[in-house]
């Protein structure tokens, strides 16, 4: 077994995982489903299908618009029935009819077609940021990536989805593991996961010893949380800081929960775009815990009832861990593609916190960080809001696990005064930012203006071109060769100018999935319109010298 | 249905409250109460718990001038406050030493600059030092060792014993006498000489190790981490090392500075006070350093016997300082640049 090294900080909360350890089912067919055009990193899709109609289980009904945004599909197949700006219903016909794309051997098929499966298939990160997969495995196309993680460690109390996806498909976790990490050129995939899931390392192992075209390492790792996140993980098993602001492609590393990996295999291997996924629903408040494999959209009462629910003593419930998830203000919801447990929990299981008390600083929310922060200090000068302080002891390096809160004996309720004092941050930001955003979409309004003059000029001139083959015409310029030379330099450095934005982008949103970057989005729209008229004009003065060439 | 709100914050298992580690303290306190009470008689306990209901009287009063709910009180620091400056007293003090001397404490340290957690300075020192300033007769007076009931213990806490009356019976502790015994004694003459009643440095040693007992406690329950005490003793010891060395006659020995004075309650009870002292685990070592170093200076160069409520209070005064500089590195941040903005 591999060796592994020790991240700072982190907890104990009880594990409260046995309840939801059971057989995986298939929950039954909804009736209809919800899907929301958000839910994903980055711009809600776009709508492409109307009321009225016919959609399979994996019609495309959404494309993503912008580059971090992703695909949509059908889960059930019937009818559309509703489709506004936030989200498309379809009513079912209980038929289950499927609409798949051809089946790709990854092993023989070149990167480009399977980025464009996965980006087709509408697969994003299943772990809850919900981000692109397309876009994350193209990062190694900007940085050298040499491993790739298979983030196993479900450090969470109570989700069990990833070690039930690991006992039941440990081999086809790995083969989309070889998938993903010969998409970025990594040279070995190591697996983390904690010591608490026996029967998913014996999987593991198990499927290990078919051969791997790339080698691959199991690391079990001790059970603490947070060892499931991104940088606590490739601390424990790679011993490598990922820096500051940075991303783990920065030490050259990729992580992927198992969920994630599995719905990539199938959006190439099978041609399943994604429309299911598996769910923990647990909690005391439900007679019938266990892993469903769940249609996205499916409605959460249905799904609840189906388990046994037992409203009486429903306190509260959670979407995704008690730790790092949020409670949900009633049953309303629908499945989402990030959701990846559902927690029914009754008052006992989950008791009301104590009131708050005063800090009496006593160190232990700084002694069980897994940032090296000092919580205490944060939490006085977020309550006192100075900006300066919190940017001192570095407000937004908190990865919000919740770990301080857990331990403080005041009951300080930490991470919400961190997560307020982040968003009035935020908001500064953007209001300081608002002339600029401003100044960017007046440059991409103008370079949409100057690419359609330039796409229109370059019609013309073909049409001219075809008319008077032979003749030279009176548009073009006395040299033409020095002419094509600047043109073909410009039509290099606007392709440069949108790999630049494309990866200012991609680096921000994985930073921050929560957050909107249209200004960066905005950015990257200017210089493909730059590009395509700089394309143009290059075609343009082709044409226009063309026949003179050709003399 | 749901029955919690949106916005309710539900803990899958409360952490031990803040109450509850205040209680703690005051359970590790017990060998140490016991043992000096032991020895010095039922002045000890009549001390802390005159202490304990100022204490708690003060704090009920200024949580309802201030048209606060009396619910802070079950956070028990008050009572602890009590408890440390009650056992700090010459055993026996008059009722309205302690009276004033929890004034400063509850009222003057504590609630004046925003209640518990705001207050930078330890508010059992801070009453301590007052009274020490102010009525210097009266705090260093300490009894030589006492049946369970002194004579006139009565009349001494009501204060309708005389300063005469009181100082017959009073001696001076071992550190003290050790420093006024003269520049031409020798350190083995004056031992030899028998400078104290019958008894005392015994049961200096004993409350000491009493203390270090509840010491023990606080670091096995995890209430207080092994930074502040270690690096306290540590700095105490290689200084009072040092100095013994280069001239034993006018140094006491490190064995003294030990297990006489407030050294062992000071180190585990006193400076270890979570909200006047430095937060970060390096703030923590720099600072007690701070304190075992000061109460050596003070100890043997300055005019008071003991020195433990000065020092501490001193390093409070840095506190601030000391956070802002000794902030850790965040995971895979370089060290940050100490002047980046304070
Ligand atoms: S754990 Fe709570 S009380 Fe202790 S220092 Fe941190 S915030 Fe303050
Ligand atoms: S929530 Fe933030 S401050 Fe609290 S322990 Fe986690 S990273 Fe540290």
């Amino acid at each position: 077994m591999a060796r592994t090294f020790e991240f700072h900080g982190g907890v104990y909360p009880p594990e409260r995982k046995q309840r939801s350890l059971v057989p995986v089912r298939h929950a039954t067919l909804p009736s209809h489903v919800v899907l929301s055009l958000d839910q994903h990193a980055g711009r809600p899709a776009r709508a492409i299908v109307a009321v009225g109609d016919r959609v399979s289980v994996g019609t495309p009904i959404a494309r993503r618009d912008g580059m971090i945004s992703a695909d949509l599909h059908a889960s059930i197949s019937g009818t559309v029935t509703h489709s506004d700006a936030l989200a498309i219903t379809v009513e079912g016909d209980g038929h289950d009819t499927w609409q798949r794309l051809p089946p790709l051997d990854w092993r023989s098929v070149d990167t480009e077609p399977l980025l464009a499966r996965l980006e087709q298939s509408g697969v994003v990160g299943l772990g809850g940021a919900g981000f692109p997969t397309h876009i994350k495995a193209r990062l190694g196309e900007q940085q050298r990536i040499d491993t790739l993680v298979v983030n196993a460690a479900e450090c969470e109390p109570y989700i069990t989805a990833d070690d039930l996806t690991l006992q039941g498909f440990a081999g086809d976790v790995l083969d989309g593991a070889q998938l993903i990490a010969s998409l970025c050129d990594a040279r070995q995939i190591v697996v983390g996961i904690e010591d608490n899931k026996p029967e998913a390392i014996q999987a593991l192992e198990h499927a290990m010893a078919t051969s791997q075209p790339l080698p691959v390492t199991l690391s079990v790792i001790a059970t603490r949380y947070p060892s499931g996140g991104e940088r606590q993980l490739i601390k424990a098993l790679l011993d490598r800081d990922v820096p500051h602001q940075g991303l783990p492609a920065d030490v050259g590393v990729l992580c992927h929960n198992p969920g994630t990996l599995l719905a990539a295999l199938r959006a190439v291997r099978d041609g399943e775009p994604l429309v299911e996924r598996l769910v923990t629903l647990t909690g005391d408040a439900l007679a019938d815990p266990g892993n469903r494999w769940v249609r996205i959209g499916t409605p959460i009462a249905t799904l609840l009832e189906e388990a046994g629910l037992q409203r009486a003593t429903l306190d509260q419930l959670i979407e995704g861990g008690p730790m790092m998830g949020t409670s949900l203000a009633d049953t309303d919801g629908v499945i989402r593609k990030a959701t990846n447990c559902l927690i029914a929990a009754t008052r006992q299981e989950l008791p009301p916190s104590p009131p708050e008390s005063p800090c009496i600083r006593c160190g232990a929310c700084e002694d069980v960080c897994p940032a090296h922060l000092l919580p205490q200090q944060l939490h006085w000068y977020a309550r006192a809001k100075d900006d300066d302080k919190l940017a001192h002891y570095r407000l937004f390096d908190c990865i919000e696990c919740n770990a301080c809160s857990y331990v403080c004996p005041s009951h300080i309720p930490l991470v919400t005064d961190y997560r307020s004092a982040k968003t009035r941050l935020r908001h500064q930001r953007l209001e300081a930012a608002k002339a600029e955003h401003a100044k960017h979409r007046f440059e991409w309004r103008q370079a949409r203006l100057a690419r359609e003059e330039a796409q229109k000029q370059a019609r013309r001139q073909a049409r001219l071109a075809k008319q008077t083959s032979g003749q030279p015409t009176g548009a073009q310029s006395t040299s033409p060769q020095a002419d094509l030379r600047s043109l073909r330099i410009a039509q290099t450095a606007a392709k440069a100018a949108v790999r630049k934005a494309e990866k200012n982008l991609a680096r921000a949103a994985q930073q921050d999935p929560g957050e909107s970057h249209e200004d960066l989005e905005t950015q990257l729209a200017t210089a493909q319109e730059n590009l395509r008229a700089a394309d143009a004009h290059l075609a343009d003065a082709r044409n226009a010298s063309a026949p003179q060439e050709t003399r | 249905m749901l029955h919690a709100s949106h916005n309710d914050r539900r803990l899958l298992r409360p952490a031990p409250s803040t109450g509850s580690i205040m209680r703690w303290v005051i359970v590790a306190t017990l060998p140490g109460l016991a043992t000096m009470t032991f020895f010095f008689g039922l002045g000890v306990v009549s001390n802390v718990l005159l202490a304990a209901a100022f204490g708690l009287g003060f704090e009920a009063l200024i949580l309802r001038l201030r048209k606060r709910s009396l619910h802070p009180l079950n956070d028990s620091s008050a009572l602890l406050t009590g408890v440390l400056l009650g056992a700090s007293l010459p055993p026996a003090s008059p009722w309205w030493l302690i009276g004033v001397g929890m004034l400063a404490a509850i009222v003057v340290a504590k609630q004046l600059y925003g209640g518990l957690g705001h207050n930078p300075f330890n508010p059992a020192m801070v009453g301590y030092a007052l009274l020490l300033v102010s009525f210097p007769t009266y705090m260093t007076l300490w009894s030589p060792p006492q049946p369970l009931w002194p004579e006139g213990l009565w009349g001494q806490i009501t204060g309708s014993a005389s300063l005469a009356q009181i100082d017959g019976l009073s001696g001076a502790t071992p550190l003290d006498a050790f420093k006024h015994k003269g520049a031409g004694v020798s350190a083995g003459d004056f031992w030899a000489g028998q400078p104290l009643p019958e008894g005392t440095l015994n049961a200096w040693r004993w409350v000491a190790v009493a203390w270090l007992a509840g010491g023990v406690l606080l670091l096995a329950k995890r209430l207080i981490s092994w930074h502040i005490p270690v690096a306290m003793l540590g700095s105490m010891m290689v200084m009072a090392t040092l100095l013994h060395g280069f001239e034993a006659d006018r140094f006491a020995s490190p064995w003294l500075h030990l297990f006489t004075g407030a050294t062992l309650f000071g180190a585990f009870f006193i400076a270890t006070d979570p909200v006047s002292a430095a937060t970060s685990q390096r703030g923590k070592l720099i600072y007690a350093a701070g304190i075992g170093v000061l109460i050596m200076v003070i100890r043997t160069w300055g005019g008071y016997p003991d020195a433990v409520a000065f020092a501490v209070l001193l390093m409070n005064l840095g506190v601030p300082l000391l956070d802002l500089y000794t902030a850790p590195r965040p995971a895979g941040r370089p060290p940050a640049p100490a002047k980046e903005r304070s």
